[in-house]
């Protein structure tokens, strides 16, 4: 090795390299109402999806003539797997970026997009094989009666019928038991299974509507910025389009043109939002590379022979995602409000937070319905708004000094 | 300038019409007929030949037969056709719009019968700009000294409070504040009966002289009001702290409090000052928000507002009331963000636009 090398890579030998994402997290990490916020979120999901775990008639295992069966695994559809593993998935992510960084790195790859690409792979793999493999148990409405003829039984912590009309009336609009620790609603249900559903549906609703909106908003919005000309002007008219549109109204509209039974109106919901959601995004990651469209390291990376795609995923987006972050956390929160307000019009029938509160509302002396369901929704979009608003200050490099 | 205005208003054309194609396309070529949707609503399964009578009598009377944009698609339409249709009833919409014909509403009728959707919104605007104005001015008037004060006080208790607080105001829905308002200050019963449950005039209110039934519309609009401020409010006085925490970084405050200028003037004339206009560009682009907003507050309140029928009409399929909110709705957002643009370029000499 020459002298001038020695002296060239000195700098970037003294300490790992800092992206701007691990920047972020860094300070992310250092905001505890923000932590929190994050903890509630994953802790709901987690609820969410281990329900028919906490609530239920399928009891997790059953000994009956000496033979011990664990019913509820076959009882769980292919959609709850797939979410289980999800989950477990996002969780262990740090593990594969850790896994993965040494060789990354050899490359010159990003170690979170590999990652990221490597769990999704085997998500997509799994739901796959599940889906054309597996068919879930579906008969309901015996083990409850049977419980007395098994050895020995664990049942769900709230063990009761999910079929209405399978236990007496006798136990509906019950205030808070240690039977049913938030009471039970209108037909007999247990309120707080039905919070652990409709949580379901709000976080399918957040999460795939503004999951969709950020793939439209990111790519349309790389695209009208650096392709510039009549591309852009034809792409913000029609961005316009879709910013000036009364978005109820549409929304309205789409819910009662559309049958149920070619699409749940809930998932008409989602695709309104996700399809009508992506302007904000757009209109941030045009204005991303309309400033570094000229900067010194993208005319250097495309004089080295960079194909614009991979300009684009590897140098300009991750610049833009930070702020595209916050607005996704807030169209959460803005999504799910949304479906509260369309239930309120008696648009949705899937069982849902907007759904309970407005049963609750107009029968508000069985107050813990609408006392549990209204809480369900002020602290989950509580607890999105302070997420995001902590991803605001800890990109703002002002408040970083 | 001048050019830039008159750009921007010509290019509102283009995006205009593309609302309202969107919104006539989907109402138009979505499956079923809004005619047999309102017989069915109304008497429920019939026998199809009183059915189809019933259906022709309320085409006829609705003068839907050639008119009103519907047409009459036959029963076994492909869709090629149905589209072809679709466009041709666009362009017949923007035809007859364009001379001042706005088509008739299936169902709504004003006061004195016009099914004319301008007239129907007309009879209604009123109301709903009522509720709005002061809704938008009471923000303005208590997001200012919150953001403020939790600017000036940045990090200690207030602030953190503050903060809090509005974040809390935030995430609460409409639907969940106003019910509770409704029931426990209005309805009597369980809670208190202090103010009016439902509309915007008493009944007397044509009886009264000026003052008083200024007075009783103050009344009546306070829950409504509350429930549309709370929200708004917490979003101004964060824009409010962030940007007087900007200006109060800035150089020439920093000038201002070397030269010994007492602190009060410092904050109330030279950093207050800058931060003001984007907070009035934020309301200007807030407005079509909070009109959202207002279609839940209407409809818990019982007040007739433009609201309450746009959504109505949404429900029933209400073709030429549907279009013209459209219209109406889709030109207030283009004209506010338009506005706030220009307040931008006007509050900040650095932004042109030519």
């Amino acid at each position: 090795m020459t002298e001038a090398e020695a002296t060239i890579q000195a700098p970037a030998a003294a300490g790992p390299p800092r992206t701007y994402g691990s920047i972020v997290w860094g300070q992310l990490r250092k905001r505890p109402s923000a932590m929190g916020s994050l903890g509630f979120i994953i802790l709901l999901a987690l609820g969410a999806i281990l329900a028919p775990f906490i609530g239920g008639e399928v009891p997790i295992r059953w000994v009956e003539d000496g033979q011990v069966s664990w019913p509820i695994f076959q009882y769980l559809s292919n959609a709850e797997y797939v979410a289980m593993l999800a989950f477990a998935l996002g969780l262990a992510l740090p593990i594969t970026i850790r896994l993965v960084r040494p060789r990354a790195e050899q490359v010159g790859a990003s170690p979170v997009l590999q990652a990221l690409a490597i769990h999704a792979g085997i998500l997509a793999a799994a739901a796959v094989i599940l889906f054309a493999v597996r068919q879930p148990e579906r008969r309901y409405g015996f083990y409850l009666e049977r419980a007395e003829k098994a050895e020995s039984t664990w049942f769900p912590l709230i063990a009761y019928a999910r079929n209405p009309g399978y236990k007496e009336l006798a136990d509906k609009e019950q205030p808070p038991s240690w039977e049913h620790p938030l009471g039970t609603g209108r037909l007999g249900d247990d309120v707080l299974i039905r919070i652990l559903y409709g949580a379901r549906t709000a976080l399918t609703i957040g999460f795939v509507a503004v999951g969709i909106s950020l793939a439209i908003g990111v790519v349309l919005g790389a695209v009208s910025g650096n392709f510039g000309g009549w591309v852009d002007l034809a792409l913000m008219r029609v961005a316009e389009v879709f910013m000036s549109i009364p978005r109820l109204i549409l929304i309205i509209i789409m819910v009662t043109v559309i049958p149920p039974q070619w699409l749940s109106p809930i998932w008409t919901v989602v695709l309104v939002l996700g399809l009508t959601g992506w302007t904000g995004t757009y209109r941030l990651m045009r204005a991303e590379l309309l400033r570094i469209r000229d900067e010194d390291y993208m005319t250097a990376a495309r004089a080295l022979g960079v194909r614009t795609g991979r300009l684009l995923v590897r140098h300009a987006i991750p610049n833009g995602l930070a702020p595209i972050l916050v607005g996704a956390t807030f169209g959460i929160a803005g999504a799910i409000f949304l479906e509260v307000t369309l239930a309120f019009l008696g648009l949705v029938q899937t069982p849902s937070w907007g759904t309970m509160l407005n049963d609750g509302r107009q029968h508000l002396a069985y107050w813990w319905i609408w006392v549990t369901s209204g809480s369900a929704i002020f602290l989950t979009v509580f607890a999105y708004n302070l997420l995001g608003e902590g991803i605001r200050d800890a990109v703002d490099p002002k408040l970083r000094i | 300038m001048r050019t830039y205005i008159l750009k921007r208003l010509l290019l509102m054309v283009p995006t205009l019409l593309g609302i309202t194609l969107l919104t006539y396309a989907i109402v138009r070529l979505a499956p079923g007929d809004p005619v047999e949707a309102l017989i069915r609503s109304q008497a429920g399964d019939i026998n199809p030949q009183v059915f189809a009578r019933e259906a022709d009598r309320i085409r006829e009377r609705l003068g839907l037969k050639d008119y009103n944009f519907w047409g009459q698609d036959p029963d076994h339409i492909d869709l090629p056709e149905k589209v072809l249709n679709a466009f041709y009833g666009y362009g017949r919409w923007v035809w007859h719009m364009a001379h001042g014909d706005f088509g008739e509403s299936m169902q709504y009728r004003t006061t004195d019968g016009s099914k004319d959707p301008a007239r129907l919104y007309l009879e209604r605007a009123h109301v709903t700009i009522t509720l709005n104005a002061i809704a938008e001015v009471l923000i303005f008037l208590i997001a200012i000294p919150v953001g403020l004060a939790a600017a000036r006080y940045r990090g200690r208790l207030f602030d953190r409070f503050s903060t809090i607080m509005l974040l809390g105001f935030w995430s609460v829905p409409h639907v969940l504040a106003g019910t509770l308002l409704l029931n426990y200050l209005a309805r009597g019963g369980i809670g208190l009966e202090w103010f009016p449950y439902a509309g915007l005039h008493s009944l007397e209110a044509q009886d009264l002289t000026w003052l008083k039934s200024f007075g009783d519309v103050f009344w009546h609009a306070t829950l409504p009001v509350m429930c549309l401020v709370y929200g708004g409010l917490a979003y101004l006085a964060k824009l409010g702290r962030a940007s007087l925490l900007e200006s109060i970084r800035a150089d020439y405050v920093r000038t201002a409090r070397a030269k010994g200028l007492p602190e009060s003037r410092v904050v109330y004339h030279h950093a207050l000052r800058n931060s003001l206009l984007p907070m009035i560009t934020t309301m200007v682009m807030m407005l079509p928000a909070l009109l959202g907003g207002s279609v839940v507050v209407e409809r818990i309140f019982s007040i007739p507002g433009m609201g309450q029928l746009v959504v109505g009409a949404a429900m029933q399929r209400d073709l030429a009331v549907i279009m013209f909110g459209t219209l109406v709705f889709g030109t207030l957002t283009l004209v506010s963000l338009l506005v706030g643009d220009l307040l931008y370029a006007w509050a900040d000499p650095r932004i042109r636009y030519d």
